[in-house]
């Protein structure tokens, strides 16, 4: 078991598609493992594996409030919607940025299980949302895709300024390190 | 995929989950706050904050919910603990600081917590049509008691029937948050020194006249984070309660009996003020409670002799030798201390009254011979109804021609209301015993 370490946009490479996986061996229940145990440790609902820099298409769900119902999802594909619902959605890869998103409301999916049996999941409300959000990331899109121009550039610039301040504060830690 | 109303979702849960407890099981606030909730240390405040409030305006959210639905909910627990939900959303658009986006978010939200996910829209609807119609509601409250003193029926008529004239006060100090009252420990640290002690941590406090060892804080706070609290400088203690020891009139050798002393604190608090009594025998019928009782009694470092019984069965633990002194804090409806328990006017019912009563009077009768000639029995009740009260020791002058109140008929005994001097309601009658070789009551 291992944390792994979540890229934040405007990481690049979260835009990257995933490809299917195309065997559910001990590789992939390995990091099914891992990614379980990222999302809980970061208080998230739901991590696909592009935001551990895996370009696989696979994700992990779970928004039960015991927090004892993982789904997880092998190449999901969502094979029927319908409804709209409009709800607050935030990411593990946009830190405290949280805006109104309009989804179906119930979802249908397909998708292989841990032993890569083909297998079916009816969600509604915020499980349908959540499947819908990772699904999203396996194709390189990111919730605040959905949000008005104006919206997204002003969190690029929050974005990149963070980056920034991240990259001066770097060398400071490793010259102190040294002195010691 | 991340939220930012989970935590907040997850504590409302909780807490219509326990109002529920309350309202449908008849359960206790205590109790089911002593539960682990699954929350974070940092969401607790709140969620006794909503629950608090929840209960203690609960008969008036009742009713404006009856109002806002068109249809009732129904009578499982899943309904209950919706309406519990709704309840909550309600309480906090009208008493909390929460802005009301995220009040109604959160509890909508909360809703899927519950197990009640597809009725998001009635949560969101009965909310949102609350703020349309809030003042059409308030107008008609008028016309209901019940919701505007958010007291059930039966104690808002016996409130008045008792005291006509202040009962619109005594129910709206009942509604009211209870300040935080301290009782120093005297034998170990002065008052005015331990309130230094409290300035320098922070925290302030005034002392009072009326309870020589009492401090009113100006801000409540955890009992644990006071300075000294675990070595026994200080007990939490309403200052009404601390005026039993007071009016025991408590002299070094002399022997006392505390017939129901959980949880303690007038036992503690008698030892405190004259730590040179012969002896202090605490009597409680809950071994539990007893339990409790001795250890707050440790932690200030204090001793008594324990025995779990029920005081009014004298034969079983009377060792036959009189006390100078007994205190009777008698068990009662605590309608002096609905501010402290706001559960009591959902979990005290009318039909209570007469078995405690009774008890009451049973336990005047049978402890007044163990009583030594010019011994002083104080007779305790945290309520305002004078059945319990006046009526109560009215009752027992007429069968013990040996008792008297002590100072006479006016000042013998005391009623004070809640919110009086910011203490809780209490009643204490000084019944003083006659030597019989003086003979009649002249």
């Amino acid at each position: 078991m291992a944390r792994l370490a979540i890229l934040e946009y405007p990481d690049k490479r979260l835009r990257l598609k995933a490809e299917p996986v195309e065997d559910v061996d001990d590789e992939i229940r390995g990091l099914v493992s891992d990614m379980l145990e990222t999302m809980y440790a970061a208080a998230g609902i739901g991590l696909a594996a592009t935001q551990v820099n895996v370009r696989k298409r696979l994700l992990v769900i779970d928004v039960s409030e015991a927090r004892d119902e993982p789904h997880v999802l092998i190449n999901p594909v969502i094979v029927h919607a319908q409804g709209k619902i409009s709800s607050e959605e935030g990411c593990l890869s946009v830190p405290d940025v949280f805006d109104y998103v309009e989804r179906a409301e119930q979802i249908r999916a397909t998708y292989l299980d841990l032993d890569g049996r083909p297998a079916e999941l009816e969600a509604e409300d915020l499980l349908a949302v959540c499947v819908q959000h990772e699904i999203d990331h396996l194709d390189g899109k990111l919730f605040v895709d959905y949000l008005s121009e104006l919206k997204r550039q002003r969190l690029r610039k929050k974005a990149l300024k963070k980056v920034r301040r991240s990259a001066n504060e770097a060398p400071r830690q490793s010259i102190s390190a040294r002195l010691i | 995929m991340a939220e930012r109303s989970a935590a907040g979702a997850r504590v409302r849960a909780v807490a219509a989950k326990l109002n529920a407890a309350i309202v449908r099981d008849g359960r206790t606030l205590d109790s089911v706050l002593t539960e682990p909730a699954g929350l974070p240390e940092r969401d607790l405040p709140l969620l006794r904050a909503l629950l608090y409030g929840s209960i203690r305006w609960h008969h008036r959210l009742a009713w404006q919910l009856e109002r806002l639905l068109t249809r009732p909910l129904g009578r499982s627990r899943r309904d209950a603990e919706l309406a519990a939900l709704i309840r909550l959303g309600l309480f906090q658009l009208q008493w909390l600081r929460v802005p009301d986006h995220a009040a109604v978010s959160a509890t909508v939200d909360a809703a899927a917590a519950i197990g009640a996910g597809q009725r998001r829209g009635l949560v969101n609807a009965v909310l949102r049509r609350f703020r349309r119609e809030e003042r059409q509601l308030d107008a008609a409250m008028a016309d209901s008691p019940e919701a505007f003193r958010s007291h059930p029926r039966w104690l808002i008529d016996a409130i008045e029937k008792d005291w006509q004239g202040r009962a619109g006060e005594i129910l709206t100090a009942n509604n009211a948050q209870p300040p935080m009252w301290l009782r120093v420990n005297t034998c170990r640290v002065g008052v005015d020194e331990y309130a230094a002690t409290l300035t320098e941590s922070g925290h302030s406090a005034q002392r009072d006249d009326t309870a020589p060892a009492a401090l009113l804080l100006d801000e409540p706070v955890p009992a644990a984070s006071l300075p000294g609290y675990a070595d026994g400088l200080v007990s939490v203690q309403d200052a009404a309660a601390q005026l039993a020891a007071a009016y025991l009139d408590l002299r070094p050798g002399q022997r006392v009996l505390d017939a129901c002393a959980a949880p303690g604190g007038k036992t503690a608090h008698m030892l405190e003020s004259c730590p040179d009594l012969a002896e202090v025998v605490a009597l409680d019928r809950d071994p539990d409670r007893l339990a409790i009782a001795q250890d707050n009694l440790a932690r200030l470092g204090l001793s008594a002799t324990w025995l779990a019984c029920d005081a009014a069965d004298t034969e079983t633990w009377w060792d036959g030798r009189p006390f100078d002194r007994i205190l009777v804090d008698a068990p009662c409806s605590a309608i002096g201390v609905v501010r402290r328990h706001p559960d009591i006017k959902l979990l005290r019912r009318e039909s209570d009254l007469d078995a405690v009563a009774r008890l009451q009077a049973r336990l005047l009768e049978r402890t007044w011979p163990l009583l030594g000639s010019d011994g002083l029995l104080v007779y305790a009740t945290c309520t305002v109804l004078k059945r319990e009260n006046h009526a109560q020791i009215e009752r027992f002058l007429q069968a013990a021609p040996d008792a008297a109140l002590a100072g006479g008929r006016s000042r013998g005994q005391r009623q004070l209301f809640p919110g009086e001097a910011n203490m809780d309601g209490f009643y204490y009658a000084c019944l003083k015993k006659r030597d019989a070789r003086q003979g009649s009551r002249a």
